[in-house]
């Protein structure tokens, strides 16, 4: 079903996207990703020393700080940062040789909706322009579903209101690999199908969740191939600045 | 503890050596001279009353906020500014996240006794209800990217965004003209801030050595100098503040030639940021004709007729004609007024023609500006050109009501995703 959005997008499409990295000098990496009006700005600070109390000191860990716009955090920020941290700790790193923890912060430039895909969107880029090592990186689209039991992409903060649910959806980058011979199947399923996080709001069916699931997967593919080309024009003789 | 210890970086002795030796030759180690400042760009948010400021490396964003609140006791006549100042760890590894740190501490309060104590902002025009309700301004600055000299960028990016801040209009109504009815933007247009001067803060840096004075110090050059001093001045030569927080101690003679510097500085960046805040304003008002195309449609649909009636009559009457129309479309016409001078006739011919080759896809703004200029340089083309530039207005004047919807629509291509270049807004 395609409904007339009010931007004249039809029901599949995404705003129109912009990442930037290497934005900040002083910072290990950094990246600017924008989605139509909002805009996030991540950056990332490479190994650290020090341990905090309760954290395993072979595991790579991560540190998050999120900072809105205006004013103080509010409760809908923290979730914000809880997902990102919890989204970004279970993604696998390299062995590290000495206890680490990344530093990542994330800040709001213009908010709209789609924050979190937004945001996590931005650290991706922001992580490799760093030159941390990771298995792969994460793409995170927002869809929505409306009253009629339609699903659409990345709404804005008008449309968001007249929604009746919505939900996250974080998807492992499509892996191209130099060598052929790796495997790229978790079981019998490409491991791009495999849903690394997901947060919903408000109440939607089952079908409509996998009508979601099947937007979002084709949308993360056209986005993490848009994250491709833009990290890979980068000069890669350029010295890492972390670690 | 010993996690800052363990990060905090130290500046190796033979750079400290280096940058004060070249300095004793006048060098500094980005090529500057020592009373050179930066590369200054200041670029104006969409949204009223956000700023990003670049001097060289160094990152800043301001963003303004007004909210209604009981005033202070004290002052029930007054609005209040507050200036709240975010060093976030992005910018520099040695910023914590959680209580600011000293230099940030200092930083919003240099910028807000700037502004505060030399009446900049006018706090008075703030006032709703006298003694319970006025405007309440607050100023985040959140500091991006700290390559040395964060006062200055602050306090640029703070005038700016206080420069193109617009509060909403409200009015009073009620039985005993007690209740106030705040207007949205839609309804009536906000009221952009009075500000009566620019305080502009300049920061200078002192060496060991008595004779080294450079301005706008990069991160290294803060880590060795050994003291600084902020003079904040206005382009009047009025000082509104000096900062000097410890460090080496400087003759009178060092101080009085500081201020000179400063007051030059001053009056260049205050025309900087100036001319940034005309441009905006001006796009800002473009950006409305655009939302009230109807109103414009009722405008250009006076003119073309008035093209109609003239098309016979003296060429050069009808120039007069239509600009003392556009006149009343006050940003346009200022764009236009110089025109016949920057007159380029290849050019006007080729936008007729690109009009009517892409009359259902461009927005409402585009054709408006296109006859404006058309309206003005009309004498000096052939007659029929004006004959077949008519038409296309009137078919305009129909079809911009149905590219209403479909201005954004270009803005995205039908494409299932597109890439847009990189955003520098």
């Amino acid at each position: 079903m395609e409904n007339d959005r009010p931007d004249g997008r039809t029901a599949n499409q995404v705003r129109p996207l912009a990442c930037s990295s290497s934005i900040l000098h002083r910072a290990h990496g950094s990246a600017s990703w924008t989605q139509g009006e909002t805009k996030v700005l991540a950056a990332v600070y490479g190994p650290k020393a020090g341990t905090k109390k309760n954290e395993n000191p072979e595991k790579a860990s991560i540190e998050i700080i999120w900072k809105p716009k205006t004013g103080q955090i509010g409760w809908t920020n923290t979730l914000l940062i809880s997902t990102i941290t919890f989204h970004l700790k279970k993604q696998n790193y390299y062995f590290f040789s000495h206890c680490l923890g990344k530093v990542e912060r994330e800040q709001v430039m213009f908010s709209d909706m789609s924050l979190l895909p937004c945001a996590i969107n931005a650290s991706s880029a922001a992580l490799v322009d760093a030159g941390i090592p990771l298995k792969h990186l994460a793409v995170a689209i927002c869809c929505s579903v409306t009253d009629s039991g339609c699903i659409m992409l990345d709404p804005t903060k008008g449309e968001e209101e007249k929604m009746k649910a919505f939900a996250y959806l974080v998807f492992p980058n499509a892996i191209v690999s130099v060598l052929p011979e790796r495997p790229l199947q978790v079981g019998s399923e490409p491991m791009t199908n495999g849903i690394m996080t997901s947060v919903t709001q408000g109440a939607m069916s089952v079908d409509e969740y996998f009508h979601c699931l099947e937007r979002g997967r084709a949308a993360s593919a056209k986005l993490s191939e848009i994250l491709r080309k833009n990290l890979g024009s980068k000069s890669t003789s350029e010295a890492s600045k972390a670690g | 503890m010993e996690q800052r210890l363990a990060n905090s970086w130290r500046m190796p002795i033979n750079d400290i050596k280096f940058i004060e030796t070249a300095l004793l030759s006048d060098l500094r180690i980005d090529g500057r001279r020592p009373f050179d400042y930066r590369k200054l760009t200041i670029k104006l948010g969409k949204e009223d009353g956000s700023a990003e400021v670049h001097l060289g490396h160094t990152h800043v964003m301001a963003f303004v906020t007004a909210q209604l609140l009981r005033p202070y006791r004290d002052r029930p006549n007054e609005g209040s500014l507050a200036i709240f100042t975010e060093f976030s760890p992005m910018a520099d590894p040695s910023f914590e996240p959680g209580r600011p740190a000293d230099s940030a501490v200092e930083l919003g309060r240099v910028i807000d006794r700037g502004l505060r104590e030399s009446r900049a902002i006018d706090t008075e025009s703030l006032c709703v209800l006298s003694g319970k309700l006025v405007w309440s301004l607050r100023v985040d600055i959140h500091i991006l990217d700290n390559a040395g000299n964060l006062v200055d960028a602050a306090n640029i990016a703070a005038l700016a965004s206080l420069l193109t801040f617009r509060r909403p209009e409200c009015s009073l109504s009620g039985e005993d003209g007690q209740e106030v009815v705040v207007h949205p933007p839609e309804q009536r247009d906000p009221i952009p801030l009075i500000i009566h001067h620019l305080p502009i803060a300049v920061t200078f840096g002192f060496f060991s050595n008595e004779n080294l004075l450079v301005i706008d110090p990069t991160h290294k050059e803060e880590c060795v100098m050994t003291g600084r001093m902020t003079a904040t001045l206005n382009s009047n030569g009025d000082v509104c503040a000096i900062q000097k927080a410890g460090g080496e101690g400087v003759s009178q003679s060092v101080i009085m030639r500081c201020l000179n510097l400063a007051h030059a500085k001053a009056s260049d960046i205050t025309t900087k940021i100036r001319d940034a805040v005309e441009i905006h304003n001006n796009d800002r008002a473009l950006r409305k004709i655009k939302r009230h195309s109807s109103a414009v449609a009722v405008d250009v649909g006076g003119n073309s007729e008035i093209l109609k009636l003239k098309e016979e009559e003296n060429f050069m009457e009808c120039e007069a004609k239509p600009s003392g129309q556009v006149q009343s479309k006050d940003q346009v016409s200022k764009d236009f007024v110089g025109g016949p001078s920057s007159w380029d006739p290849y050019t006007e011919c080729v936008n007729s023609d690109l009009l009517k080759a892409s009359l259902a896809s461009r927005g409402p703004s585009v054709p408006s500006k296109r006859k404006d200029s058309r309206c003005e340089t009309k004498p000096k083309e052939q007659p029929q050109e004006t004959k077949k530039d008519s038409s296309p207005i009137d078919k305009t004047l129909t079809a911009e009501q149905n590219n209403e919807g479909k201005t954004l629509k270009d803005a995205v291509k039908p494409k299932h995703k597109r890439k847009k270049k990189v955003s520098s807004q």
